[in-house]
């Protein structure tokens, strides 16, 4: 067994994914080098990966959420950025965890719309999300009448 | 500010609304970073070793697969250390450390049975149900402030 | 020498502390180990069209990425299949899959079950194996033995040695593995003794088997080759079945091989044995234990019946109490030894042959192939008439020394 040395120890790593009408990952790697604070930034297809000390990280985060807060969406990595054992030029095809992101892009805009409304929203009002009940049986009546209404 | 434990624990829609909302989401990344940064003995990809099966032990027993005991010693400690969960149920497309199917049907129900509040959700198809998923989101957080 | 890209279709070795294992067993035969890549609408449409509908979304990937395989928008030399063992689900998946993937093209198969205890070690034969089938196709081709040749099966039990003259067996040598060149020199000895030829005259040599590197190194062999190819070439030859489909099962000293061959290539194959009582070894026991030669053990099962005698060798001990146990309660030998040969069979069956696709003819071979008691029980339990070619104890020296024969003119 070899031993095992790491790399960035202390750092935090945090994606910084981008999906707007009004900006790209292009223009958020601009803005964000420009309040980069010693932190390092890699660009990405989807946005950018943010490196350094938690704190300094976390500030550089909290400016550029302002940007477009409903539309920029943060999470942790475990791995450093170009870290050769997740990185797809080695493995020949993406890391699992990538395929997750795939998917949750794909239906991002409509949490985007949750935050967009978020401050209009009447606090009173009982949220009813979509839930593993909402996709439950037809309600017997329901199912009555359609069965009648194709008899007639 | 609560450890919220997210499922998928690898979501960046719960982690980023967790963290949003002033709380700290407990996510798998957080779990791996801790082994990416620790000196030991080498096992790529994850820096998850023979060791960890073994330490999975606690959680299910020994004729339940390698995979599974090596992810709960992941999410074990995650979930003791939780204040309160958010679940998606229908994540049918979260891979890699949220994987297998029979470790997250036990993660479930470590978290369901540790008596934390847990926030069931499925996924927003429409805006319409995002707007009622972040609002339900942001009121399960909101009552955690307030509690803790 | 280019390396051969080895695709990996898996769930949970990353989280078992495996994966490191497998790379390692890849890069010590100069593989290397790739993910196919593909996007999350291949993961979408390969799961509704492979049909499998299973709820872990690491083997939705790993049906995915064996799609992308077959349908020829990856390219690979060899497919590792890899899920835990004890898993259900990742049982059907992967036995789903490389049947889908043998059966869909030409890619050669392996698929593996693993726990936190699997290492490089255990991998590398099976490795060895996809890598060699890949690279070696041609020499792989070969149907007939030229010049003077020599193959050296240096197994866990026995060592065993053949010397080929223009694609006939010229000498044998066969004697149990004690000291690893000991035991070879001395069967390389008696086998060029029996040819009527000097090792001066032997224009190539190979070697297989547990000790092959060992033995390889020593007499300077041409082909030093992992058992499982030079076994399936082996049968093939013998049994004159070298077109076609055919299936060889070797029940061996220390572990069990099951190959699907296609044209005298394997296509898919399992090795493995949970316990030393699905092995060789446990008739080995069972032998002395009734008090006669391992020899005579086949024909008095062939006078006996299993069903007479509780037996299950699952477990080498308990397998060996049941022996004592029937023989106490006044069972005749002659039903003790059917017996045990049945549950050796049993267990090969059961254990590996569900991972194999069994295609005529059935072709035995191996040192236990020698027993008939035990070929009975396994053709009762496939239900077809299995093929023991003549010599098929020294398969892996006789697959070597024609193979090695590929080597005379630099080929």
């Amino acid at each position: 067994m070899t031993e095992y040395k790491p790399l960035y120890v202390g750092t935090v790593t945090k994606y910084v994914f981008v999906e707007s009408p009004d900006m790209t990952p292009g223009d958020l790697a601009i803005r964000a080098y420009e309040i980069s604070r010693g932190v390092m930034i890699k660009e990405t297809c989807f946005g950018l990966q943010i490196t350094g000390k938690e704190e300094d990280v976390n500030a550089v985060i909290g400016m550029l959420r302002e940007l477009d807060p409903a539309h920029i969406f943060v999470k942790d990595r475990g791995f450093p950025p170009g870290d050769p054992r997740r990185c797809r030029a080695n493995l020949g095809g993406a890391r699992p965890g990538y395929y997750g992101h795939e998917f949750e892009i794909s239906l991002i805009r409509n949490v985007s719309k949750g935050l967009e409304s978020l401050a209009s929203r009447d606090p009173e009002r009982v949220p009813n999300p979509p839930s593993p009940e909402s996709g439950m049986a037809l309600d017997i009546s329901k199912l009555k009448k359609i069965i009648e209404s194709m008899e007639g | 500010m609560a450890k919220v434990f997210i499922y998928p624990a690898t979501s960046l829609i719960l982690s980023d609304l967790v963290a949003r909302f002033g709380h700290s989401p407990l996510s798998a990344a957080i779990q791996i970073r801790e082994r990416i940064q620790t000196p030991g003995l080498d096992s790529p990809p994850l820096q998850i070793t023979p060791e960890e099966p073994k330490k999975g032990l606690k959680y299910a027993a020994v004729e339940v697969p390698s995979g599974v005991r090596g992810r709960m010693s992941l999410y074990g400690p995650m979930i003791e250390k939780a204040e309160a969960a958010i679940i998606i149920n229908d994540a049918d497309y979260a891979f890699g450390c949220m994987g297998c199917a029979r470790t997250n049907e036990l993660i479930k129900f470590l978290v369901r049975s540790s008596g934390i509040p847990v926030l069931d959700l499925n996924y927003p198809k429409s805006e319409g149900e995002g707007e009622e998923f972040v609002a339900a989101i942001h009121a399960f957080l909101k009552e955690l402030g307030e509690s803790g | 020498m280019t390396k051969v890209r080895v695709a990996q279709l898996s769930c949970g070795p990353e989280y078992s502390g495996v994966q490191k294992e497998i790379d390692e067993a890849a890069a010590a035969v100069d593989a290397e180990i790739f993910y196919p890549d593909i996007n999350l609408a291949d993961i979408r449409r390969a799961s509704n069209e492979f049909g499998l509908d299973v709820r872990s979304a690491d083997l939705k990937l790993a049906i995915a990425r064996g799609k992308a395989l077959v349908e020829g928008k990856v390219e690979a030399d060899a497919v590792f299949i890899a899920t835990c063992f004890r898993c259900a689900e990742a049982a059907i998946v992967r036995n789903e899959l490389r049947r889908y993937i043998h059966e869909n093209s030409k890619l050669p198969v392996v698929s593996y079950s693993f726990t936190e205890r699997t290492t490089a070690g255990t991998l590398l034969t099976r490795m060895e194996a996809l890598t060699t089938i890949a690279r070696r196709r041609a020499l792989l081709a070969r149907e007939v033995q030229e010049g003077t040749t020599l193959g050296v099966d240096s197994g866990s039990s026995t060592t065993k040695a053949v010397v080929m003259i223009d694609n006939e067996i010229a000498g044998t040598g066969w004697l149990p593995t004690t000291a690893v060149m000991k035991s070879a020199q001395d069967v390389i000895s008696r086998a060029l003794d029996e040819a009527g030829v000097k090792i001066a005259d032997v224009e190539a040599i190979g070697t297989t088997g547990y000790g092959r590197f060992l033995v390889g190194k020593e007499i300077k062999a041409d082909l030093i080759q992992e058992e499982l190819t030079v076994n399936s070439k082996g049968a093939v030859y013998l049994a004159d079945s070298q077109h076609g489909p055919s299936t060889v099962i070797d029940i061996g000293g220390m572990d069990n091989k099951a190959i699907s061959v296609q044209d005298g290539i394997p296509g898919s194959f399992t090795m493995g044995g949970i316990c030393a009582g699905a092995s060789g070894r446990f008739l080995e026991m069972t032998a002395k234990r009734l008090g006669v030669d391992i020899t005579e053990l086949g024909p008095l099962a062939m006078k006996g019946t299993s069903g007479n005698v509780p037996m299950n060798s699952y477990c080498i001990v308990f397998g060996t109490q049941s022996l004592v146990n029937a023989l106490a309660a006044g069972s005749t030998p002659e039903d003790v030894a059917a017996a045990a040969c049945h549950s050796v069979a049993e267990q090969v069956f059961e254990q590996q042959l569900q991972e194999v696709d069994i295609k005529e003819p059935v072709i035995m071979v191996g040192g236990t192939s020698l027993i008939q008691g035990l070929v009975r029980a396994m053709g009762d339990l496939l239900q077809t008439k299995v093929v023991v070619p003549h010599h098929s104890q020294y398969i892996g020296a006789v697959g070597s020394a024609l193979l090695s024969s590929g080597f005379i003119k630099g080929e």
